[in-house]
Parts: structure tokens; sequence; C-alpha cells
């Protein structure tokens, strides 16, 4: 009896049948008990029905098509008829292809396979195999290593590429970080080469603090980070204390080590941010790692606080210059710009001297930002940054009374144009250096004198009204990925002539700047490689004895 | 003097056809089950059997022929019974290929057709041949 039962219950729970009968089988009957429209091989439809079809959604019922014979079932409408009728037809269809399959001994090798039924025996075993995120097509060769944390061999971490997962002892440099929603996961590793910044929710509570280890300055620097033939320790930059009203106070001893503690209802030491900053050669070698703390205190109230990270990679030796590109310029980071400082003779006579352009924040192409009280006397220095790729036009009103002078009026307004500094040359690609003096574009200035009258006096006013730059960008490079390269930057100030007001009135001017990006790319051409070669030599004596 | 040679003629131009064509043969069959293994689903358990089988017959081909032409020209019968002997074999192994193999296609059909033809032929030569020599 309970064999039989065992039979039963086994009988139930296989799968059906698959289907194989190329006249049975019918993809376009989708409506159980119902004809559905256009399906000729619906069993479900009656002669009436097949009347009203317009054509037949499902020509042809047909199995592989790789092998060299087989039965295929053809629907077809035959409309000549009155009324219109179906025409079902099983032929065989016959692959004329010399590879088509004749025959097969490998069951499994023209049908799908029919899903393991989970029964109580076999479902461990499916849940091995099936149970994961992931699981392969060949679950026999493969062996699905769930433990990826593991650190492979110390001369294996030397060298670093971008966005490989910085190691440490136990296993990655961490980096908090929010997934999914605000709150912190620790399981996030910090990419080498990746500046990343992260602010994430970690839930806290007073009582338990000293016992939460985000919240500890050694969970942070604990391990030691792996490269080439040591270990790099973490070591702690600087600490930065923030009292509970946002005051923050840098600690002038930040060897001593500071763990959470409660005290007075507070948790203090807690950490509220991390800034890492790795060190590495050019080769990819992590040669210094330090980490500089933001530690505060929490109140009985909160549940929860924010933590924010940070990590950054510098180049030894060198100051860190963000670039706009790399090489070509990305759209929206700054044009770089710099000048040519005084005493060095024209670039031209020297080509291999380096020069050095200083390239500081303050001296970047920046073009007049518009305020909110549009006035130009009152707004002087602010200034917007020019962003690659984006056109910008800003402005300004100016109020002119009869009692300005015309000179400092023109000077004042080309300082409110052109800004404090205006620079002179500007960086072809986003990562040219200074001492590359053929990366470098100059700035060409034109002036344009709009003469209202075409007969005026010698000793008329202009002022400058409007600055457009215009800059010139190519494509350069392959042609899969393409960069992007300024070419020519024009600086254009169009002057006005400014007549004399009467006293007491006032005119009111506007005064433009703008910048424009313009693609000049000629159309690219593909070249292709050169076809090979082959260089055979017969020997001289190769047709001895005839020759 | 026709009557004094008892060589077969036939026998020795059909080995060299046949060493000819086995050679086209192989690699037919080999690049075919290199494109069924790409092309269609070929697990390994079933891969290997049909390699082995190929290979196999390969190795016998060798000793086969030259004990055909060995025979044939030295008219000594013993070389000769023994290419027999090894035919028996390529043929069972060929047949396999023509009917057991993983993925038949027409091809193969076509091709293993052709070579069991000339074996049989061939076989059919020997037998007269040692007849010859016996007698």
């Amino acid at each position: 009896p309970a064999d039989t039962r065992d039979a039963a219950q086994a009988r139930v729970r296989s799968a059906p049948a698959p289907v194989t009968d190329v006249a049975r089988l019918c993809v376009c009957d989708l409506l159980v008990a119902q004809c559905d429209t256009n399906c000729c091989c619906d069993p479900d439809c009656s002669a009436e029905d097949f009347s009203l079809f317009t054509t037949c959604s499902v020509p042809v019922v047909i199995g592989d098509s790789q092998l060299c014979s087989q039965k295929a079932a053809v629907y077809s409408l035959d409309v000549e008829a009155n009324p219109p009728e179906r025409i079902f037809k099983l032929i065989d269809q016959v692959n004329p292809s010399i590879f088509c399959i004749h025959a097969t001994n490998y069951k499994q090798a023209l049908y799908l396979k029919s899903p393991e039924i989970p029964t109580a025996k076999n479902f461990d075993q499916l849940l091995e195999k099936f149970g994961g995120a992931t699981f392969s097509a060949e679950p026999d060769s493969w062996n699905l290593d769930t433990d990826a944390q593991n650190p492979p061999e110390a001369n294996e971490t030397s060298r670093y590429e971008y966005g490989a997962p910085v190691q440490t002892e136990d296993a990655f440099l961490r980096l908090p970080s929010p997934v999914v929603s605000s709150w912190c996961s620790d399981a996030n590793p910090a990419g080498f080469l990746v500046n990343q910044a992260t602010k994430c929710i970690r839930s806290v509570s007073v009582e338990k603090c000293d016992s939460i280890q985000a919240l500890s300055m050694l969970f942070y620097i604990n391990s030691s980070i792996l490269a080439s033939v040591f270990q790099v320790n973490i070591t702690v930059q600087s600490v930065v204390v923030q009292s509970l009203n946002g005051m923050r106070t840098l600690l002038s001893s930040s060897e001593v080590l500071r763990l959470p503690m409660v005290l007075d209802e507070l948790c203090i030491n807690a950490v509220l941010g991390v800034n890492y900053h790795i060190t590495h050669t050019d080769t990819g070698e992590i040669i210094e790692a330090a980490a500089a703390f933001v530690l505060g205190a929490i109140s009985r109230e909160a549940l929860s606080i924010e933590q924010s990270f940070e990590i950054s990679f510098t180049q030894e030796n060198t100051q860190p210059v963000p670039l706009s590109g790399n090489p070509g310029y990305v759209v929206g980071l700054p044009v770089r710009a710099g000048f040519q400082p005084q005493g060095y003779p024209f670039p031209a006579a020297f080509p291999f001297a380096p020069l050095a352009l200083s390239s500081n924040k303050h001296s970047q192409l920046t073009i007049l930002h518009s305020t909110s009280t549009q006035d130009c006397l009152a707004a002087q220095g602010a200034r917007a940054p020019v962003l690659f790729g984006y056109n910008m036009i800003s402005g300004c009103k100016l109020r002119i009374t009869a009692a300005m002078k015309c000179q400092p009026l023109a000077q004042t307004l080309l300082d409110v144009l052109k800004g404090q500094s205006f620079p002179e040359y500007v960086a072809s690609f986003g990562n040219s250096q200074a001492q590359d003096v053929l990366d470098w574009v100059p700035i060409t200035q034109l002036h344009i004198s709009e003469q209202m009258i075409p007969h005026s006096l010698q000793s008329s006013c202009q002022i400058p009204v409007s600055l457009g730059i215009e800059v010139k960008w190519t494509k350069y490079g392959s042609l899969v990925n393409p960069q992007a390269r300024i070419v020519n930057v024009t600086a254009t100030i169009t002057s006005t002539t400014l007549k004399q007001l009467p006293s007491g009135r006032e005119r009111i001017i506007p005064i433009t700047s703008s910048v424009v990006f313009t693609d000049i790319s000629s159309p690219a051409e593909p070249s292709y490689k050169a076809w090979p070669t082959i260089n055979i030599k017969l020997p001289f004596d190769f047709f001895y004895p005839f020759v | 003097n026709n009557s004094s040679q008892l060589s077969s003629l036939p026998l020795h131009i059909l080995l060299h056809v046949n060493g000819v064509y086995y050679i086209f043969y192989f690699s037919a069959t080999l690049a075919m089950i290199i494109y069924k293994s790409q092309v269609f689903s070929y697990p390994d358990d079933f891969l290997a059997p049909d390699l082995a089988v190929l290979f196999l017959m390969a190795i016998l081909e060798v000793p086969r022929l030259y004990l055909g032409f060995k025979g044939n020209l030295t008219e000594a019968e013993a070389p000769l019974g023994l290419s027999l002997g090894l035919t028996v074999g390529s043929v069972l192994l060929c047949v396999y290929l023509l009917l057991w193999q993983t993925y038949v296609l027409w091809a193969d059909v076509l091709l293993n057709a052709v070579l069991l033809s000339a074996y049989g032929l061939e076989s059919g030569l020997k037998v007269m041949a040692i007849a010859a020599f016996v007698s």
C-alpha cells in the first residue's frame, strides 16, 4: 500500500508529457475554449469562424528545421471559395542542405529538457543547485563557488588596475554606502582610482554605542592594505571633533585613538565621517594610506546618524589637478586655461623651452554670471566657469547717466565682461600638461565696433557691450571612441558708440556675454590595415638541373 | 606472360583510391564533428566515443592498406588475409559512424556509404586474390 501510494503521488506530480505532434500544436491558441481571431490552427474555431478570417497568423507549424525530412502542418485560407474556408495540409518538409540532421541518437538534442519536479527526496539537491542568485548552464562541469571573499596571493595584489577593489588583510577596503535604501551597507569595496563620496544613514542607540563597530575609529583603520611585497597601514591623518551644535574643532594630536564611549547620556567619539587619501605610484602600487576622521556626539533621542565617506587617490610627487577629461574633454567639465608667465618669449621662437603655464582655479576661463539684481556695476565679481559643451549666455543691464565718463566706463565694462584675469591660452585636451606648449591654444581676441553713424567723430566714445567666446572643437582619435579637442578659441568684443546724453537723462544698455561651442570635425574616414603580403623567395638553385 | 602474374591489378588500383579517399573522408568527418559540436548541443560524454571511433579507424587504416599492398605485390596470402581481418574491423567502425553516431548528417551518410562500398569491393577482390595465390 505504501508503494502504490508513492507511485500514485509520483504519477500525479510529474509534468504533463510534451506535445510534439505538429498537427496538434498551435501557438496562437491563447484563449481557452474560445476561437482566437486569425488563428487557423485553433481547434475551438468552427467553419463559420474560419469564413470570417482575413489571413492566417501562423501559416506553418514545424519542428526543428535542421532535420532532413520532417512533418509540417500548413494552414492557409482559401479566399476564392465562397465562404472562405481553411485548408489544412500535413506535408513532409525536406531540408535540401547537405548538413541536415539525418538521424540522431541523442534524445535531448531536439527537445527542451523537462524540468525536474521537486519531491521530498530531491528538494535539497535542487535547492543547492538552483537556489542561489545565479546558476550555470552546465552544473556538472563547474563548481559553484559562492565564497567570493577569498583574497588572492600577495603577488597578484601588487599592481591594481582602475576599478579593482582595494584589498586588505581580511577582505576589502570598505566604503560604506547606501544600497537600495539609504541605510549603510558595509560591503561596498573601494575601487582603485575611483574617487567616491557617499553618505548613508546608520541606526544607532546610545546605550550600545561602544559595541557598534561602525562607530569606532578602529573599524576603519584596523586592517592594512595589501600592496606589492609589504602591507600598508592606514594612518590617522587628522581628527576633527564636531560638537552637538555643529561646530568643528581640529585636534592637534592625531595619534591618540579615540573610541566611542557613553558620557552623560551622550555617546562621544562616534565616527561621523571618514576621508581616505591613498597615494600610489604611476605603476599602480599603493604606497601610503591615510584617513581623516570627523568624530561627533550622539544624543539619547537620536535613533540614526548620517555618516559620510570619501576616498581620493593621488599619484606620488604630484599635486592633484582636476582633469577635464582624459584625453578629450568631457561635456560638463570646466575648460582649462592658463597664462604665459612674464618674461618668456613667444613660444614659436623657442619650441623646446617648457612654458610654465599657471593653471590654477582662479584663472580659469569664466563668463559673467547673471545675478538677480541685473545691475552690471553692482555685481562685479560674480563669474561662472565655462563648462565644455555647454553654450551659455548671460548678461546684465548698465544704467548710464550723463555724468559718467567714457574711458573709465569702458574699462569697467571690459572688466565686467572679461573678468579680472582673462586667460591667454586654453588647453586643447582635457589632460594637457603645462609643460607641453603645443597642447595649448591661444585665445584670439577680436574687436568689432558697431558704427551706428557712419560719419562719427573721431573722439566718439566706444564702450564694449558684448563678449562672444566661440570655441571650435573637433573629434579626434579613433572612430569608435572620439575625443573632443579644442582647436580654436575666439573672443570677440563688440563695442558700440555711446552718444553723449543730455544732463539729467539716463539710458539702460543691455550687456551680454556668451559662449558657443561649435563642432568642426570633418567626417570620419575609416582606414583599414594593409593586406598582409606573403614574401616567398625560392632558392636560386630551385630549378636545378633544368636551369 | 600474363598468366604467370597472380597479383591483382584492380585490387592495387582500388587500394590506391581507397587511401586517397580515406584522407578526404577523415578530414571531412573530423571537420563535421567540430561543426556539430559548435552548432548543436554535444556533451562531452557523447563527443568522446565518436572521436575515439574516428581516430581508431584512422589508426587501423594504415596497416590495413600497407598489408594489402604488400600481400598483393608479393603474392603472399598471409598479409592479405590479415588485411582482410582488419577490413572487417574497419567495416564495423564505419557502420557505427553511419548508424550510431550522436548526430548523423546527410553528408555523413554519403561519405560512409561510399566508404562501405569501397570496403566491400576490396574484400571481394582480396578473397579472389587469395584464392588465386593459394591455388
